[in-house]
């Protein structure tokens, strides 16, 4: 259970593209998750409205596409 | 079927369904004019890229590392401390040992009596160790003339799978009385492994474990594991075992 800590890492990730990309606000998040990655897809959803309270993520949807693999990527923002 | 996307609403298994709590209610969100933002970026690449930095000061400093995984109670540390009665006092002196669990400091208290130095790490909640605290838990140790460093993970088929720790190999471990079919049910972790160990070997005739069975499910998630069958507590196999671990030095 170790999907909050990704999480954060996640949303630390994503705030920075956001900035270095000079946009405002996330309103989406693209995640790869590889079927041997050791992260429960349901968990990540599921701590992510928490993790993403009070950050520029705050009420973007999580789209998760599971793939091969064992990596955990972060495909793509949909960001304003 | 549902009319905007067209998956098929609220069959067992459908992946849309388990994803999101919008998902879950099939709620669709509104249009969105949002830019999209390539980032194309692994949330595991720190950890491993921490973990081959900490591998190559090792390596610098002539130290081998073993990382030993399995469910809790797979016989971890009872390998480790025969390990070190059949190195022997001196060699055993050599050998750093980092030990994880989430509480207590028993599995160092235990590896140290044996000679070794070792260090616990109490992980609190997590359930699993990683390079980061690996390397921070060896400031602790003094490694000068260190020859191997053993990193037991926390008890945990699941979440150390995809987190080297600066290990050179990983040893995992299934012990007899737990089944065979571990590498079935947990492919990951034994997809990350450089070695088979069926421990406990002393009680195979006391319980339905088919070695080979366990052998092949775990070859079929890495193909060509070697693997090997032992009991720390009779000593069978036990030569085999250092044979692997000293991997052709001395």
């Amino acid at each position: 259970m170790h999907e909050a800590k990704l999480c954060l890492a996640l949303l630390d990730l994503a705030e920075r593209r956001l900035e270095a990309a000079g946009a405002d606000r996330i309103l989406a998040l693209d995640l790869a998750v590889g079927e041997w990655a050791g992260v429960a897809p349901e968990a990540l959803a599921a701590v992510f409205p928490l993790c993403a309270a009070g950050t520029r993520a705050a009420g973007a949807e999580l789209r998760i596409a599971r793939v091969s693999g064992r990596d955990l990527v972060l495909r793509e923002l949909e960001v304003t | 079927m549902c009319g905007t996307c067209g998956c098929e609403a609220h069959v067992p298994g459908a992946p849309e369904l388990a994803l999101s709590p919008r998902a879950r209610s099939h709620e669709h969100p509104p249009e969105r004019s949002g830019r999209r933002l390539a980032v194309e970026a692994s949330l595991l690449a720190h950890n491993r890229a921490q973990a081959e930095r900490l591998r190559a000061r090792l390596a610098a400093l002539g130290i081998d590392s073993i990382g030993l995984l399995g469910g809790p109670g797979a016989g971890k540390t009872a390998l480790l401390e025969a390990t070190l009665e059949r190195l022997g006092r001196a060699a055993a002196a050599r050998e750093a040992v980092v030990e994880g669990d989430c509480a207590t400091d028993h599995d160092a208290r235990r590896v140290a009596a044996r000679g070794a130095r070792a260090v616990q790490v109490a992980t609190g909640a997590l359930c699993h160790l990683d390079a980061h605290l690996v390397a921070h838990a060896l400031d602790e140790l003094d490694l000068g003339g260190v020859e191997r460093l053993w990193i037991e993970n926390v008890g945990n088929l699941v979440c150390p799978a995809p987190f080297p720790c600066g290990e050179r190999r990983r040893a995992v471990l299934v012990s007899a009385p737990e089944g065979d079919e571990k590498p079935e049910k947990y492919p990951a972790l034994f997809a990350s492994a450089d070695l088979l160990v069926i421990t406990k070997a002393d009680l195979l005739p006391h319980v339905d474990f088919d070695v080979a069975r366990c052998a092949a499910s775990a070859r079929a998630v890495r193909p060509g594991l070697p693997h090997l069958v032992l009991s720390a507590r009779s000593g069978i196999g036990m030569e085999a075992w250092l044979d692997w671990v000293r991997d052709g030095r001395a």
